[in-house]
């Protein structure tokens, strides 16, 4: 995997490239390889896109915590008030607070995701502009969602 | 590939199971966007109510129904998505088998004892291990 540019020489036959530029795909056909991450500027719509992946596994990890707050309920009073305890720590609060982001923001782009694949907002400009409003729309949930929790004093510190 | 590639409406038909699944993460997806916003509310109903407001809520049989529900789409949808990743990212053969089959093994797991706790408490039974034999 090379970033440095091309020699001059470079062939775009397949069958003559010694680049390694392209990769033989398991059924057979040869194709070329896409550029490696240090090649792209970074731009909206790849920050979108990252994000939008990395929320997805932190989900993931946080439906253990999902999991977890149904066993403690099934488990009785005890292990409720003790789960209750640790996830109502500042450090469990902060786990929380990430579960809402990333849930947040996995929606957004969701949105974002089905209003592309309707063929809408295609363009880079419209992309841009649909990534910029599901980052803002994301903030305000969830950020929002956590001011209103702590001004009504159901959740304290 | 020496099948000949098929069309409709000009459009190439998948040669295995790509189409499939494509509309399956959308179709998901597009179910899991009421069932999140509701998911918002439901969070802002339970905090801070403790282990009596989570029992009451639990009751509900819209609450838990919409619950278990939202808990097997997520982990269907969950498994799509992992699946994906572990596809861009894990090359070896084996390694990308014996991945798929643990995070498939624990979405089973993770359903499984999720819709087992939401029909006990629904159902009012008495807490666990105690119940267990009742």
């Amino acid at each position: 995997m090379s970033s440095s540019p091309l020699p001059g020489d470079a062939s775009n036959d397949p069958t003559t490239d010694q680049t390694g530029r392209f990769v033989r795909q398991p059924n057979g056909r040869v194709r070329p390889l896409s550029p490696h991450l240090q090649i792209w500027r970074f731009h909206t719509t790849m920050w979108g896109s990252i994000l939008n992946r990395f929320a997805a596994g932190a989900l993931s990890v946080g439906s253990l915590f999902i999991g977890g707050w149904l066993a403690a309920a099934a488990f009785g009073p005890d292990a409720y008030a003790g789960y209750a305890a640790v996830m109502g720590s500042p450090l469990g609060l902060l786990i929380w607070f990430g579960i809402t982001c990333a849930a947040a923001y996995h929606l957004t782009a969701g949105v974002r995701h089905l209003v592309w694949d309707a063929g809408a907002g295609l363009t880079p400009k419209a992309a841009d502009a649909l990534t910029v409003v599901s980052f803002i729309a994301a903030l305000v949930i969830s950020v929002g969602f956590w001011i209103v929790l702590f001004a009504s004093g159901k959740v304290v510190l | 590939m020496s099948k000949s590639a098929r069309f409709i409406r000009n459009v190439k038909v998948s040669e295995r199971h790509g189409a499939g699944e494509w509309t399956a993460e959308r179709l998901s997806a597009l179910v899991l966007v009421p069932l999140a916003l509701w998911g918002l509310w439901s969070a802002w109903s339970l905090s801070g109510a403790g282990y009596d407001g989570a029992l009451d809520w639990f009751r509900s049989p819209v609450n838990s129904s919409l619950l278990a529900v939202t808990l097997l789409i997520s982990v269907w949808h969950m498994n799509m998505g992992l699946k994906v990743i572990v596809d861009d990212y894990i090359h070896k053969p084996s390694s990308r088998t014996a991945l798929l089959g643990l995070i498939g093994a624990l979405c089973l797991l993770l359903a499984a004892a999720g819709v087992f706790f939401i029909v006990r408490l629904a159902l009012g039974s008495a807490p666990l291990p105690a119940g267990l034999g009742a």
